[in-house]
């Protein structure tokens, strides 16, 4: 049975067919809603349900206590069990964007090239085909087309956005993960891609605050587009950047991190190992949260930006926000795996 | 709906004519390029802008009638009813400004489509002056001491705080057009009048005043389209790049002047003119200003060349302490307002200090000493302690005490002949960069210098019908007034800190 959705604060509805999410519904009409990874990991697409039930669920990290209690849904996860309002405010969409429908756009690739950067992650460099340009913001991600399939992976950008020839990821192997298959045995430099993008809501804002970033797995990368960015503007900020992985060859880019903090007064880099196999190590060791517990006696004045693991983020908001960061200023994107 | 769509068609088509004025030269000329084309940030027709402002009208002026039998002005906390004596005269001030200041914006900014806008602004604005009129009305007619509001508008512009809230106000109405479209439009009404109009009327409610909050989120309802107002003609400029270091610098001198004359008094209205607060005002701030205006709305524009204020991590800084310093400043010259001021119980000093530490060692004497002298028995004025008065600043018109008194970065020079006084480095910059737009100003204390303080009240005329008490006194509480009389046997008298 289709539900009828209506969207406020644009006075707008569409019919929404059985099984389908709102977020589908809503771009079949011709409406655009902002999305990001499209499996209920991100967060980008919340709405505010003020009337109607919906089925579905989504990452319990992309939608807090409190939100969920305000009536915010993801509208990528949740299938309409009545007709239902949302409320879209929240976007920041003006009227001609919601209007205009999906404007996200279709890139063909090519990979130019695959390194290795340790056992488990890989970096990829896609050369993007005619028209060879992606105007995106630092902190985005792309949804790369699994070949072959219809299942989508999203990872961020690692290169800055003047960069826009191209399009530099940091993908993580998982085991029995359909892209990590691909990249282990049937990638090639020269084969093509299809990718949409670019997405997401993550971005270095405008603050008189200082930054602390948080990077876990292959995290780094919406960071390390930050970083680029910024020595590429000729700007910077005071910004520490904790960096955790399990051992020291799991620690990868230290050179160009370290290429990066010289270039930009201000930036400092924290490697972190949990399980240090060194004894020459000397940087800090344990969990990020147990370095940050260590190094920050208050986080008053800071803004907050995480990626990483999902209990990574999940284990270090209430640490900072417990040592004074407001809720308001912590920013993330949660690498949640697909179950798609 | 075929009558509709052809008064849209009609609408649209208007905005392709351009007007031509008699006097071509406008009254101050501009130094950006504007673009002739653009895009009609409002999009409505005059028609339904005039159905939606009358509906609203309705709810808020029947909510006065509703006021009236819930005694909404003899119940709610006096503190908060006094202070805004100066805050809401403030508040009409910057109205009346804006009024005149989108007429000039409207005739000067020689592009039809934003022009459209403006008029509708104006409309807006003489709209709000109505609206805080008839609360003021409703106060002076139901307040249990209605002195100071019966005169309220020619006290504001006599007093020191006037004085802030026309130097911060007339820049709407002052200058080049685009300069004042971001001051009023882009500072004022887009950075701040979420904590003015949204964060105030919570304080309000939470201290008996269900009035003031009706009038003001009924005005905060329009202010969204002012914003729009100020984002399509940013918009419209930053298409030609010369116009971003003027941009800039406009952004950078209304950003620390809006910083200076709002942080002082919405944060002292706030915190100082409440018994119960809901927010601590670093909060609206850090919410407001920090969050959504320079992280989401600024850093948007940063595509087109725009930056943030070079001072912004200063003004970050100092919102936690200028509003304690300008309600020590009130209430220090006390006698010279036209509304009672309070005294800071213990409840006051243990919130203040847990939300603002380091708050009691810095002004808890002050406060201690001033509800010692609240009587008139005691003789003594909190201005004779004072080794002297402080100068006004010549741009914002605070006194030199900022952001603390302990770390006043107050800096003298001369100029013209005579000696200047600025509060701060940013004050200083505005001085040196538009010394015309200042150097004109009289201070309070060079008019009134050598004069007996009770002959300077006679002569503000800030005294009660019974034309010998005082409209300001020390505290809220007080059973026995003072008097001109007990001023009088006092002798203090005036002396400008400038004077040489």
């Amino acid at each position: 049975m289709s539900a009828k959705i209506s969207v406020e604060p644009f006075g707008e509805s569409f019919e929404c067919a059985d099984g389908e999410t709102i977020l589908d519904a809503a771009l079949r009409n011709g409406f655009f809603l902002k999305y990001g990874c499209r499996h209920g990991g991100c967060g980008t697409c919340k709405v505010v349900m003020s009337e109607g039930d919906v089925e579905g669920e989504g990452s319990s990290f992309a939608i807090s206590a409190g939100e969920r209690a305000d009536g915010v849904v993801l509208a990528c996860s949740s299938r309409p069990a009545t007709d239902c309002t949302i409320d879209v405010d929240s976007m920041e969409l003006t009227e001609d964007e919601f209007r205009a429908g999906d404007q996200v756009a279709s890139f063909e690739v090519e990979l130019a090239s695959l390194e290795r950067l340790t056992h488990d992650t890989c970096a990829l460099s896609l050369a993007l085909q005619p028209p060879a340009s992606i105007a995106f913001t630092d902190g985005q991600f792309v949804n790369v087309v699994v070949p072959g399939t219809d299942m989508v992976r999203s990872y961020s950008l690692a290169n800055a956005p003047e960069d826009s020839d191209r399009i530099d990821l940091i993908v993580k192997l998982l085991p029995g993960g359909a892209f990590s298959a691909l990249l282990e045995s049937g990638l090639h430099v020269g084969d093509s891609l299809t990718l949409h993008g670019p997405l997401g809501e993550l971005r270095l804002r405008l603050s008189h605050r200082k930054v602390l970033m948080v990077a876990g797995g292959s995290g780094l990368a919406p960071f390390l587009s930050m970083l680029r960015n910024l020595e590429r503007r000729g700007r910077s900020r005071e910004i520490d950047l904790v960096f955790g992985a399990r051992t020291r060859a799991d620690l990868y880019l230290v050179g160009e991190l370290e290429r990066l903090v010289a270039a930009l007064p201000g930036v400092t880099f924290v490697p972190a190992l949990s399980e240090p196999d060194d004894e020459l190590w000397t940087g800090e060791r344990g969990l990020v949260t147990e370095v940050i517990a260590r190094r920050y006696t208050s986080l008053d004045g800071y803004d907050a930006y995480l990626a990483g693991p999902p209990a990574m983020i999940e284990a270090s908001i209430p640490l900072i926000t417990g040592l004074g960061v407001r809720p308001a200023n912590v920013h993330f994107d949660a690498f949640v795996s697909s179950r798609r | 709906m075929a009558g509709k769509r052809s008064l849209i068609d009609v609408h649209e088509k208007s905005k392709g004519y351009d007007w031509d004025y008699p006097d071509t030269d406008p009254k101050y000329p501009s130094r950006f390029i504007i673009p002739k084309t653009g895009k009609d940030p409002f999009r409505m027709l005059v028609r339904d802008y005039v159905r939606m402002e009358e509906e609203k009208d309705a709810r808020t002026y029947g909510f006065l009638d509703g006021a009236l039998r819930m005694r909404v002005a003899e119940t709610a906390e006096p503190r908060f009813m006094e202070a805004l004596k100066l805050t809401l005269p403030d508040l009409t001030n910057a109205e009346f400004q804006a009024v005149s200041g989108v007429g000039m914006i409207a005739r000067g900014i020689g592009n039809q489509e934003l022009r459209q806008g403006y008029y509708a602004q104006m409309l807006d604005e003489v709209r709000h002056t109505q609206l805080e009129m008839s609360l003021r009305r409703y106060y002076v007619e139901h307040a249990p001491d209605p002195a100071g509001w019966d005169v309220a508008q020619r006290a504001l512009y006599q007093h020191p705080g006037g004085h802030v809230s026309l130097a911060l106000f007339q820049n709407f109405n002052t200058g080049d057009v685009i300069d004042a479209v971001i001051n009023l439009n882009v500072v004022v009404e887009t950075a701040y009048t979420n904590i003015l109009l949204v964060a105030t009327p919570e304080t309000a409610v939470a201290n008996g005043d269900h009035a003031l909050a009706t009038t003001f989120l009924s005005i905060q309802s329009d202010e969204a389209r002012h914003m729009a107002n100020g984002y399509g003609t940013l918009f419209a400029v930053l298409q030609d790049e010369s116009n971003v270091p003027l941009v800039n610098e406009a952004l950078e001198r209304h950003f620390w002047h809006s910083h200076r004359g709002l942080d002082a008094l919405v944060g002292w209205q706030s915190e100082y003119g409440a018994v119960h607060r809901p927010w601590a005002y670093k909060d609206q701030w850090q919410e407001w200003v920090g969050d959504d205006f320079i992280g989401s709305y600024i850093d948007k524009l940063t595509d087109f060349g725009v930056e943030a204020p070079t001072r912004l991590a200063k003004v970050a800084h100092d919102v936690s302490w200028i509003h304690h310093s300008t309600a020590l400043a009130l209430a220090a010259i006390w006698p010279l307002n036209f509304w009672r001021s309070d005294v800071m119980g213990p409840a006051d000093m243990e919130w203040f200090d847990s939300h603002y530490p380091g708050w009691a060692e810095v002004y808890g004497p002050f406060w201690q000493g001033h509800a010692a002298m609240a009587d008139p028995s005691s003789g003594r004025l909190m201005l004779q302690e004072l080794p002297s008065l402080p100068p006004f600043c010549q741009v914002c018109q605070l006194p030199c005490i900022m952001p603390r008194p302990d770390r006043s970065e107050i800096r003298v020079f001369e100029h013209g002949g005579r000696n200047i006084a600025v509060c701060s480095e940013g004050c200083e910059w505005i001085f040196h960069r538009w010394p015309k737009a200042y150097e004109g100003r009289k201070s309070f204390w060079q008019k009134y210098h050598g004069w007996d303080l009770a002959d300077v009240i006679l002569d503000l005329g800030y005294v009660r019908p019974d034309g010998v008490t005082l409209m300001g006194q020390p505290s809220v509480s007080l059973e026995r007034l003072w008097t001109i009389e007990d001023i009088r046997r006092i002798g203090f008298e005036i002396k400008d800190p400038l004077a040489s």
